[in-house]
């Protein structure tokens, strides 16, 4: 994977136009890959299974190896804001956009931020039910998971 | 095990004008408001042997601050890493180093400059951290996360846009009687509603008003508080709350915040509940932190903030006055220690067309989502 200072040429040509690059670090970088792969993953424990966000090299709750296992990329939308004004660069053309938490299936709790496509923002409510699907993030080096909602449960 | 805070009080307050952009720096600023802390309580910079702060990394230092106002040695210096989070922290510290001889004279300070505001990143290109994960969604910043919050406790309990409005509009008429506001001309529900969306549930009006200033506090023992000036300010308790390594996102109910930890910790170490605070001075970065608090302090039960505004209870006459120097809404945003100043203002009887009477008892909480603090303040040591 590319660094994010080999990809900021794009950045530095105009700083409004690109979201905000993320910067692996040695414990975030295989969710990254995953995403590249068209993977979600999310750390877990491998001796008590406690899913962890944010990542950590061991569980916290009984200090195991972590390692990357693929999600459903099912979901609720837990809580939701409508993005109106330009306080972050990128996007600025979408605006306005939906953020949410995303609540996953795979343990009460485990939620990731995201951006809710498909779907017009006066619609979205808590309780929706998503699925994950992936897109290139502006900028070319990464990869993202958004959501989109999903019929039933 | 409890034990007590009161041995310590806040002598002097002292503050740089408050303004929109100031072009100063923040050691000009933080000099000018601890030099004025000092004089407010007659001491000197020879009195004082501790200094410490609490920044985001955007300030001069503790050490700076005091050798630029003339302080020779320190010490104890002491700089926190932290925001509204860590002020309760900070001011509790510096009793601590009082009450256990680290210290003799302690000035607590906070001051922002040009360089900070936060309810913006629009310079930000890269994120590392736990933000590499919201970051690249466009969402990375306070008044996004707090909509978070407060979208979810309009699911929960019902709460309206109309309940935040009532919490913008009493600061706000608070603030015009405080000629140190930066916002004074009075809003109504209607320029509330109208005001533009931010991050939708919030307004412009929901959120506070970033600008430049400093604020120091000085802190002592009640024994060496008895031969100053003005009518000591005694603690009276302190606590916090750090849950979720600080995420936003992972914290377990966003209907309610720290405060739902920190409150019983509190009312448990100083003995008192919410009808013997006679001053809330609440963290209020948003108007929604006002009101998730203000429930978990036990002012009122969740969802029923908007109807306790409305009714006049958190004003002059009611149960309790809610931040009458118009918070950080409407006085402007110090990163809470304004609140301070605040308090301890009203409980020397000093705050004058503002003035809670007879006001014995000051909340100040710090604060917001997973993690951050609250301590009360007593005219009379416990
Ligand atoms: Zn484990």
């Amino acid at each position: 994977m590319t660094t994010t200072h080999e990809q900021s040429p794009a950045v530095r040509a105009d700083p409004l136009s690109l979201p905000p690059q993320p910067v692996p670090d040695a414990v975030t970088a295989p969710f990254w890959a995953a995403l590249a792969e068209g993977r979600l993953a999310m750390c877990r424990c491998g001796d008590c299974g406690l899913w962890l966000q944010p990542p950590l090299e061991r569980c916290r709750r009984c200090a195991g190896p972590t390692r990357f296992a693929d999600v459903a990329g099912t979901g609720t939308v837990y809580s939701f804001i409508v993005q109106h004004r330009a306080t972050v660069p990128g996007y600025l053309d979408d605006l306005p956009y939906v953020v949410a938490l995303v609540e996953l299936d795979e343990q009460t709790g485990l939620r990731l931020p995201a951006r809710i496509v498909g779907i017009d923002p006066a619609e979205v409510r808590c309780g929706l039910r998503v699925r994950a699907e992936f897109t290139e993030l502006p900028g070319g080096d990464f990869t993202v998971a958004v959501f989109r909602p999903v019929d039933g449960p | 095990m409890s034990r007590s805070l009161g041995g310590a009080a806040v002598v002097g307050i002292g503050r740089s004008p408050f303004v929109r952009s100031s072009g100063r720096t923040t050691l000009s600023m933080a000099a000018q408001a601890a030099r004025e802390a000092l004089a407010d309580c007659g001491l000197t910079a020879a009195d004082v042997d501790g200094f410490t702060c609490y920044s985001t990394g955007d300030s001069a230092g503790p050490s700076q601050v005091a050798h630029a106002i003339g302080v020779d040695d320190l010490g104890w210096s002491l700089s926190v890493l932290g925001g509204g989070n860590i002020v309760t922290s900070t001011v509790a510290g510096a009793a601590t180093a009082v009450l256990s001889g680290q210290a003799e004279v302690v000035v607590v300070y906070r001051v922002l400059g040009a360089q900070t505001r936060y309810g913006r990143a629009l310079e930000r290109v890269e994120v590392d951290g736990e933000g590499q994960f919201a970051g690249p969604h466009g969402y990375l910043v306070p008044p996004q996360w707090f909509a978070m919050f407060c979208r979810r406790h309009q699911y929960e309990y019902g709460s309206t846009a109309a309940d935040l409005g009532a919490i913008a509009v009493q600061e706000r008429d608070h603030a015009v009687r405080n000629p140190h506001a930066v916002a004074r001309s009075p809003i109504t529900l209607d320029d509330y509603l109208n005001s533009r969306w931010i991050s939708e549930p919030f307004r412009l009006f929901d959120c506070c008003y970033e600008i430049d200033g400093a604020v120091a506090i000085v802190v002592t023992s009640a024994e060496r508080a008895a031969d100053l000036p003005h009518r000591p300010v005694h603690l009276l308790g302190a606590a916090d709350s750090n849950r979720f390594g600080g995420s936003v996102d992972q914290w377990d109910d966003l209907s309610c915040m720290y405060s739902r930890d920190t409150a019983p910790r509190l009312w448990s170490r100083t003995g008192l509940q919410p009808a013997d605070i006679d001053v809330a001075c609440m963290y209020d970065c948003f108007t929604f932190t006002v009101m998730a608090t203000f429930e978990d302090f036990g002012f009122c039960a969740k969802g029923e903030v908007g109807d306790y505004f409305r009714a006049g209870r958190a004003t002059y006459g009611g149960d309790v006055v809610v931040n009458p120097h118009g918070g950080l809404l409407s006085e402007g945003y110090i990163h809470g220690l304004n609140h301070h100043y605040e308090a301890v203002l009203q409980l020397r009887g000093d705050a004058g067309d503002r003035q809670v009477s007879g006001a014995e008892t000051a909340l100040v909480t710090s604060g917001a989502g997973p993690f951050g603090g609250a301590l009360v303040y007593g005219t009379v040591a416990p």
